[in-house]
């Protein structure tokens, strides 16, 4: 059972506190968390289980914020750090983003939303369908209303219908003029290119995210082209198990509005759309660097917003490095990131440029690894392809629609 | 139209003064108190009440203390406003505890506001209510949790059960079982989602309650996939217990591999053991670590804490499970729901839902599904970065136990370079656990991309790995070694500026894992021993040098090549030994011993060398260094005279010790090391204690299988377990049991020999005389005195004591002591006695009498004796022959119906024994070069025939040769012979020696330090006693007199000392027995060595004492061996 929910802003102020159960934590944990996150280093800040002297610590750090939950029992870790992220997910949907002013600025909708959250320490409501119908999100209208009338109530004056229902995830009877269902393949491409230029891993994850509008109890059935090159699955708990485990058929009621129906994973997958050839060769305290970047096989698809990130080794004291297409930027921390935006056709991007190495070194014997992005409209490099999405008791007028976006992953060139 | 506009113009100018915050609540947190919050709670607006307590809000959450405006604001929970009424709520959950009183005043609305239409208000107002944590008003939570646990609404009975724990939490024991009923009841609820909130409050408030769960088991399983994903979590880890607790575990599973393996194994130990315990299981075609998969699930049962310290005692095998305990997974239906309804589970899109899920396919599953777990095992590590961590440190159990599992899947633990360092740490340790000879090539080419990773600490570990995958795998330590040998050669390791420590850290890893792969298999790597030598001038890091000078030394007399070395490679350590760091200086010092040792050539320049170094060394700044080097020096002087006596030749058969040490502490250790300690500790997956690695509170370790129908088997079974209990606990009693066959012969003697020093003038053992001084309930007199002055107060000069003493006093004590009092007159005395009286002195009388010596059995009618029942006690007269020898009372009975002739009890060895006792008559008592003919036992009268039902006693003169083994003797009866064993009781090895509390306090000081043992005990018989007191009214006697009387008779029935004397404590209180303190003086037969026994009592009277037990005496052994008999007697209850 967790006992308290802290929120810390990055400059280490508690920003809020949440005592959860009777058993009152001091916030001084606070002060234990952060002087042995100083004195032991990120080594800390990256542990998502800390055994403080008196409590079990679980964090989790989104934008800057670190969400600090204490138990002094036993309880399963990971539903504590999911909770965590359940919470960090929809505050940030509530308040569209997370940092520290915004959650300053709606603290009273933190309160009432983590209250609603968690009872006793044991998670409530995390539907965020229904949290929405019992706690307003702040939105232009209601403020400018707010200002105008004095009267800025966000709390429900009845009880969602959902919260008892079999499908808690759906709002009771929503009515709509147009009926619509929007499904999106959203893939994230995940590689790993070692120093001999060769593709050790590639796999897609995926998410199916389905944007539904639609009156009454609508029950929906997803199915899909090729499903067997699905690796693993994890469902929106509205979908039914069985005709999955026999059909691969996804059957549900969705949810109102925007939800992920599903997340899936696709892997081995032999190629990736752009290629990255860093080479770094080093002699006599200088080390030259030559990046190249291209496109490998065409989707018939533009490449947006690519991007390439790496660290400099610590043992380099300065750099000067040149691009032909777009910019680059070192950053004070030694990561040097360089946009290029779209490949052009006429030629290949190229970054260039030497680093110094310290005064008594050679060569160059770490290497960086450079971390690349990209986005890719409209095709799910996966391969996976939606057949058809039905309803039974179609109403008379339904709109469905269909799109694909591929981001890059954990895509990695090692150098 | 708008009431509150006026009162919100102040808001409004602020608010526009804020453009970009327009309508947030921002400046009330920036400024929470800039106005006055007060008449804004007592405003009649509820949009004042709203800003102010959001005001209040803001500073609970800047963390100030704003709970003085408690009764403000508990006024406000009557506001018909659902907002101002949540406020309220926060608040008030959050000061209640602080604020009891004004927070009962609130009850009244919750109760209102239970009965509401609204199911918003309902709920809200229960978790509330049940939230302030008043011990007062918990039974009427209890009512409403109760009601509202009937409600229609799902969300109130939802939060009905999530009030139960918050009512468990109070800890009444009176609502204990009406919190388990309402949980019943919840958990049968239809609603999915309360069925949920009912697992988590069962998880929190019953535990144990399995046979909740047996009534709808069914239902729940099948309900599961549609309980709310936090439940699921809570209800997946319920039933699992159950089904263990209610089947066992699952024969196929993985957790039974071990029952059928163990015989291979330990065949199979010899051979490849080395290699990290991997098998191949052929049924099943995966590998299987059974070791470790053994202790795993021994951990998940039994709590890692109570099985290492088990497996500490070396007695592993008290726990065992048998073959009951183990269900069919394949037939079981119990089992086959739980599977079916858990796995599509493994689809969830929490995580903590499917870790859950897989842990029990882990533990229930059978082997060949198991796999089903992998794949969304390894999805999980999608998710984010914090639930990674966790779902690997899960992984890595499930891997090492069966690499075969995640063999296959290794690519998804490659390491990404944004990973936390904890991440890739794990990543790596699986890594190396599940590599496989087809996939290690793999492994390695990435585990040469990580040695160049900036992070050099990933790399140091990534050299680690390296070393633990070519352990495991033997086929490749070969191309690992050369490839650690080229990374030892690269110019950034070997250079020693620069980078220092983390450069020096991965050559020391590197070494560090050459060095084991070699301890694999020494004679086939010689070529890598060679190169490393070699490469000793360019390694500059002292840790990496001295291990390979320890390889020197290890493998100096390995194969050809190296032994031809030695000279040079020596030569070249002496060379360089006073430019060496601490670590190497010392690593060489060893290395040219353990050379010198094994050296059969060349030892003249070895010895020279030797010396050479201890010259250096003995000057050496370092005072660890001349340490050393002195112990060489000791060491070696032997092994040099020897070989400069006999060139080389020291395997003489008259090798002097020094050179044995010698050899046994620098001679090659071939032992060979286990790969692996097994010194984990396994948690259930998915616990926490699992993440942190120690037992978080409220841990609980799956249930012992089959529990739970052993409980439901009724009351015989318990009452057999309860006898069985009292049996070993008598069994592990080398006394045996005690009989009531002590009689009245036996103590009277006891009281004719015994001696209570400081009689205070009442005949002991003499009840009519006693009495007939006018005491008409025969208690002892009780005498108080100063510490100090004992004597000076026997002598009737009585001393004053503080007033208050009379308090614990029993009115007949306390007015003798009055009466004494009088006659004090010396001012000066009494101020001082003030400050030293610290205790009294009792003085019991007729102890003595009631001594009941106990009985032991020597021969049972109705086993082996034809009839004839020999049982014998410990006599407290002191044998007029020897010293050494023990007075034995035995008492013979014929049981049987005939008569019983010719009986005589005879030392085993009867010839030797019989020649013996005839010296043994003219023997002189005390001379030590005649106490060796002391017999073991002086021939006792025969007795020629024994009528049925006739008994005969005899005084036995024994000589037990140790004091805890029993003596084997042999009985004659009717021509037969029966052996017997006489148990020794070491507290009759004394005999009382009668002394003054001075003398004893004088002779205690004189034997402190080693020469005193304490031991503590606890105490009950007095209880009984009391209790016996307490029910016959005609008179009360003294707690403390009942005590004494109980603790002495305890003692003294079981030992044959002297009750020196009785200590009261004065300063304490009637109740308190602490600083009682009984003095007892002996002094051993056999050397006539005083011991003195001191007791001291601590604790409540009506409550077990505890007492701690000092035995001072020179002879070590026996005052110890005194010393835990006594604790031991203490202990033991008096039995009839």
């Amino acid at each position: 059972m967790l006992q308290c929910i802290f929120l810390l802003s990055d400059s280490g102020e508690v920003m809020l506190e949440k005592q959860l159960t009777g058993h009152r934590v001091d916030r001084s944990i606070c002060d234990w968390f952060w002087d042995h996150v100083i004195s032991q280093g990120d080594s800390l800040k990256s542990q998502p289980v800390i055994a403080s002297p008196t409590h079990y610590l679980f964090q989790v750090v989104r934008e800057g914020i670190t969400f600090l939950a204490c138990t002094q029992v036993e309880m399963p870790p990971l539903m504590g750090i999911e909770f965590l992220c359940r919470v960090s997910d929809v505050l940030s949907d509530y308040l569209g983003g997370l940092n520290e002013d915004v959650i300053k600025d709606n603290f009273v909708i933190v309160y009432e939303l983590l209250d609603e959250m968690i009872d006793n320490g044991f998670p409530l409501t995390t539907e965020p369908n229904i949290l929405r119908e019992m706690i307003a999100p702040p939105n232009i209208v209601s403020k400018v209303l707010s200002v105008v009338t004095g009267n800025s109530s966000n709390v429900s004056d009845t009880l969602p219908g959902a919260t008892g229902s079999c499908i808690p995830w759906r709002a009771a009877d929503p009515k709509y003029a147009n009926n619509e269902v929007y499904v999106d393949l959203v893939e994230e491409m995940d590689a790993v290119i070692n120093r001999d230029g060769v593709l050790v891993k590639c796999e897609v994850y995926g998410e199916v995210r389905v944007n539904s509008h639609l009156s009454g109890l609508p029950d929906l059935t997803l199915s899909f082209a090729n499903p067997s090159i699905l690796d693993d699955v994890r469902f929106h708990p509205c979908v039914r198990f069985r005709p999955w485990e026999s059909h691969q058929i996804l059957s549900f009621v969705p949810p109102d509005g925007e939800f992920k129906l599903m997340s899936y994973r696709v892997k081995k997958l032999k190629s990736t759309p752009i290629y990255v050839k860093p080479q770094l060769s080093s002699d006599a305290g200088k080390c030259r660097v030559n990046v190249l970047v291209g496109i490998r096989n065409d989707h018939g698809k533009t490449i947006d917003s690519i991007t390439l990130q790496f660290q400099l080794p610590p043992c380099i004291l300065s750099a000067d490095l040149t691009s032909n297409t777009g910019t680059v930027n070192i950053l004070g921390n030694k990561t040097c990131s360089w946009s290029i935006g779209r490949i052009p056709k006429d030629k290949t991007p190229s970054l260039s440029g030497t680093l110094v190495l310290e005064s008594e070194l050679e060569r160059l014997h770490v290497f960086p690894t450079f971390r690349v992005g990209f986005k890719i409209m409209g095709v799910a490099l996966s391969g996976l392809q939606i057949d058809k999405l039905d309803l039974k008791t179609a109403p008379s007028r339904l709109y469905k629609g269909f799109r694909a976006l591929t981001r890059a992953g954990e895509f990695e060139v090692r150098s | 139209m708008f009431p509150q506009f006026g009162a919100t113009a102040d808001t409004l100018s602020k608010a526009s003064t804020m453009v970009f915050r327009i309508g947030t609540d921002a400046h009330l947190y920036d400024d929470p108190d800039d106005v006055s919050i007060a008449p804004l709670l007592d405003s009649k607006f509820d949009s004042e009440k709203c800003e102010a307590l959001k005001r209040l809000l803001a500073l609970i959450a800047q963390g100030i203390d704003v709970s003085n405006y408690f009764p403000q604001v508990v006024k406000n929970v009557a506001s018909q406003s659902l907002e101002v009424k949540k406020l309220v709520y926060l608040y008030l959950l959050h000061y209640a505890e602080k604020r009891p009183n004004e927070a009962l005043l609130s009850i009244n609305y919750f109760q209102k506001d239970l009965g509401d239409p609204n199911p918003l208000v309902r709920a809200w107002a229960l978790r509330t209510m049940a939230g302030i944590r008043l011990h007062v008003i918990a039974p009427l939570v209890l009512v409403a949790v109760g009601k509202c646990a009937r409600d229609p609404s799902v969300y109130v009975r939802k939060c009905a059960a999530n009030a139960l724990p918050k009512l468990h939490d109070l800890r009444q024991e009176e609502h204990a079982l009406a919190i388990e009923e309402i949980v019943g009841k919840l958990l049968n609820d239809h609603s999915p989602a309360v069925v949920g909130a009912a697992a988590a409050a069962f998880a929190s408030v019953c535990p144990y309650n399995l046979s909740l769960i047996r009534r709808n088991y069914r239902k729940l399983c099948e309900i599961l996939p549609d309980v709310e994903e936090w439940g699921q979590i809570a209800l997946i880890g319920i039933l699992l217990r159950y089904v263990i607790a209610s089947h066992g575990l699952v024969k196929e599973s993985i957790m039974f591999s071990l029952q059928c393996t163990e015989s291979s194994h330990s065949v199979k130990d010899g051979s490849d053991a080395d290699f990290g315990q991997v098998k191949e299981s052929t049924d099943m075609g995966g590998t299987c670590d059974y070791e470790f998969v053994n202790m795993v699930s021994r951990c998940y049962i039994e709590g890692p804490d109570e099985y290492l310290s088990r497996s500490s005692y070396a007695n592993r095998e008290s726990f065992q499970l048998t073959d009951e305990q183990f269900t069919s997974g394949k037939s079981n239906d119990d089992v086959k729901i739980l599977l079916y309804s858990t796995s599509p589970l493994l689809w969830s899109n929490n995580s903590a839902v499917v870790l859950a899920a897989a842990g029990v396919h882990w533990v229930m599953a059978p082997k060949e599904d198991v796999k089903r777990i992998i794949k969304p095992l390894l999805f999980l590590l999608r998710s984010s970065n914090a639930s990674k961590y966790v779902v690997l440190c899960n992984i890595q159990v499930f891997a090492k136990a069966m690499p075969s599992l995640f063999a296959p899947y290794y690519e998804d633990f490659f390491i990404c370079s944004s990973e936390s360092y904890q991440v890739k740490a794990l990543k790596l340790e699986i890594l190396s656990s599940i590599a496989t000879d087809s996939s290690i090539s793999s492994i390695f080419k990435e585990f040469q991309d990580y040695i160049r990773d900036p992070d050099r600490r990933f790399a140091a570990d990534t050299i680690a790995a390296i070393g633990l995958c070519a352990q495991r795998l033997p086929k490749m330590a070969h191309i690992c070694v050369d490839g650690l040998l080229a990374l030892t050669r690269e110019e950034f390791v070997t250079k020693d500026f620069g980078f220092g420590d983390q450069e020096a850290g991965i050559l020391t890893h590197a070494i560090l894992s050459i060095k084991s792969i070699i301890k694999q298999d020494p004679p086939s790597h010689e070529k890598v021993i060679i190169q490393l030598v070699r490469s000793l001038d360019s390694i500059k890091v002292p840790a990496a040098r001295a291990m390979i000078i320890w390889m020197v030394g290890e493998y100096s007399t390995l194969g050809e090549i190296i032994p031809r070395m030695l000279n040079t490679v020596l030569k070249y350590l002496a060379w360089c030994f006073t430019s060496e760091a601490l670590e190497t200086k010392l690593q060489i010092l060893n290395t040219v011993c353990k050379v010198l040792v094994g050296a059969t050539e060349d030892v003249w320049t070895f010895k020279k060398i030797f010396s050479y170094l201890v010259e250096l060394a003995e000057c050496d700044l370092n005072y660890d260094v001349r340490d050393r080097v002195r112990f060489l020096k000791k060491l070696q002087s032997s092994n040099l005279v020897s070989i400069g006596q006999e060139e080389g030749t020291n395997d003489l058969p008259e090798k002097d010790l020094l050179h044995v040490v010698a050899e046994c502490i620098l001679g090659r250790q071939t032992r060979k090391v286990k790969a692996e300690s097994f010194s984990y500790r396994f948690y259930l997956p998915g616990s926490l204690s699992q993440i942190v690695l120690h037992a978080a509170p409220g841990y609980e370790p799956l249930p012992k299988p089959c529990s739970l129908l052993l409980d439901d088997r009724n009351v015989p079974e318990g009452t057999s377990e309860i006898k069985k209990t009292v049996a070993d606990y008598s069994g592990t009693d080398d006394y045996g049991t005690s009989s009531e066959g002590s009689d009245d012969e036996s103590a009277s003697d006891y009281d004719s020999q015994h001696s209570v020093a400081e009689s205070s003038g009442s005949g002991r053992g003499d009840d009519s005389e006693f009495t007939s001084e006018g005491n008409d309930n025969a208690d002892p007199l009780i005498q108080i005195s100063d510490f100090g002055n004992a004597s000076e107060n026997q002598n009737g000069v009585s001393q004053s004591g503080p007033a208050n003493l009379g308090e614990l006093m029993s009115d007949r004590a306390l007015e003798s002591w009055l009466d004494e009092q009088s006659g004090s007159s010396n001012p000066g005395i009494s101020e001082q006695s003030q400050v030293r009286i610290s205790s009294a002195r009792i003085s019991l009388g007729d102890v003595g009498k009631r001594v009941k010596p106990k009985c032991y059995s020597l021969l049972d009618p109705a086993t082996s004796g034809n009839g004839l029942k020999v049982d014998y006690s410990f006599s407290s007269e002191i044998s007029s022959m020897s010293h050494l020898l023990v007075c034995i009372e035995v008492f013979f009975k014929n049981c049987s119906s005939e008569t019983i002739s010719e009986i005589t009890l005879v030392d085993e060895d009867s010839n030797r024994a019989l020649d013996a006792a005839d010296k043994a008559a003219d023997v002189n008592q005390s001379s030590l070069a005649s106490s060796d003919n002391v017999p073991t036992l002086v021939p006792m009268e025969s007795i020629a025939s024994l009528e049925p039902d006739q008994t005969a006693r005899r005084i036995l003169h024994v000589r037990f040769h140790h004091h805890l083994l029993p003596l084997k003797l042999a009985l004659y009866c009717d021509g037969k012979k029966l052996p017997v064993k006489l148990r020794p009781d070491i507290g009759y090895f004394v005999k009382p020696l009668p002394m003054d509390v001075e003398v004893f306090i004088d002779r205690e000081s004189r034997l402190p330090g080693m020469f005193e043992y304490t031991r503590s005990c606890a105490f009950t018989d007095h209880i009984e006693e009391l209790n016996k007191e307490n029910g016959d009214s005609l008179f009360v006697k003294d707690k403390f007199l009942a005590i004494c009387e109980s603790l002495a008779l305890k003692i003294l029935s079981n030992a044959n000392l002297c009750l020196v004397s009785i200590d009261m404590p004065v300063a304490a209180n009637l109740d308190d027995a602490s600083g009682l303190r009984l003095r007892f003086s002996s002094e051993i037969l056999s050397s006539s060595i005083p011991c003195l026994i001191t007791i001291t009592v601590e604790g409540k009277c009506s409550d077990p004492l505890n007492l701690s037990i000092k035995v001072n005496c020179e002879e070590t052994v026996f005052g110890l061996n005194l010393l835990n008999r006594i604790a031991n007697f203490l202990v033991e209850r008096t039995l009839g």
